[in-house]
């Protein structure tokens, strides 16, 4: 359903390649968690609503150089797993009903992340900008729901939800 | 005076232990734009190089990767519709159809749209 070809030989689908993702994970009085990717890549098929979206787990940059080794290294293990995917269908989405006005809508699928799969339904807002559509998100993820293990002596510093918003900018 | 010494001691040896603790906890980040290249290729052969899953040693290296302009978007080039680099000073002035050389770090596959992903990009010419 979502291999790449098809999805490149039609024309009508909304895509990007320069989408952002946000994630923040800090707690109060200690050093900012918070890291963003500037590149992650999403389609959207207005006929179906079908959405896809790929993140590359060493795009996303981090303030501190450590955290961002460690993070990748560590945490999200990034060379075993290089990538976290969103692969789902946007419920009731019609092309027609898309205005300036951000519409609320819901999106249901499997995000991989860090080798694990899990279904969400996520709620995200779309609107239209001349001929781009926004798509919008904003949801909380746990790390343990993914086998993401954080090592005790620093999970004081980490919280154990993860704020991530994602936003991308599609066009034909 | 034995004392003095010992305290003046243990107190410079914290000093340096707290000083290389937070050199270590905040280090800089790399700087691609001044590392030298480890890789000069072209956009084309880079992506073969992942499909043909023959890529590990490419991973979070900086390279230099030379190909024409396909598409500029939000911040990024594409070259030869293979190869997407996140450019740190942005892709303003860039030409479809010109060729040109950046350099940044490989940072993975994108098998959604069948891509090799650079970021912190710079124009090399």
């Amino acid at each position: 359903m979502f291999a790449g070809v098809s999805f490149l030989s039609a024309q009508e689908k909304y895509i990007t390649k320069a989408g952002e993702i946000l994630f923040e994970a800090s707690v109060p009085s200690f050093e900012e968690v918070k890291a963003r990717n500037n590149g992650v890549s999403a389609i959207l098929n207005p006929e179906t609503g079908e959405f896809a979206a790929l993140a590359l787990i060493k795009g996303f940059r981090f303030k501190v150089a450590l955290m961002e080794e460690h993070f990748n290294e560590n945490y999200i293990e990034s060379s075993k797993y290089p990538k976290a995917t969103f692969k789902g269908i946007i419920k009731e989405f019609n092309i027609s009903e898309i205005s300036e006005v951000k519409k609320e809508l819901k999106v249901i699928g499997v995000l991989n992340l860090h080798g694990v799969n899990k279904e969400l339904e996520l709620p995200l807002t779309v609107s239209q900008e001349n001929d781009t559509l926004l798509l919008q998100l904003s949801f909380i993820l746990k790390p343990e729901e993914f086998d993401i293990k954080i090592p005790k002596i620093v999970s004081s510093k980490i919280a154990e939800e993860v704020k991530v918003t994602a936003d991308f900018s599609l066009k034909q | 005076m034995t004392k003095r010494r010992r305290l003046l001691i243990a107190v410079s040896l914290l000093l340096m232990g707290g000083y290389f603790a937070y050199n270590y906890m905040y280090k800089d980040h790399r700087d691609i734009s001044t590392e030298t290249s480890k890789f000069e290729i072209s956009a084309p052969y880079l992506l073969e190089r992942f499909k043909k899953d023959d890529a590990e040693s490419l991973l979070n290296a900086t390279m230099s990767v030379d190909g024409i302009i396909t598409q500029t978007e939000e911040g990024t080039v594409t070259l030869d519709s293979s190869v997407q680099c996140q450019l740190i000073d942005g892709s303003k002035g860039l030409v479809k159809g010109n060729k040109i050389v950046i350099k940044g770090r490989c940072i993975g596959y994108d098998d959604l749209f069948e891509v090799v992903k650079l970021d912190q990009g710079t124009i090399v010419k």
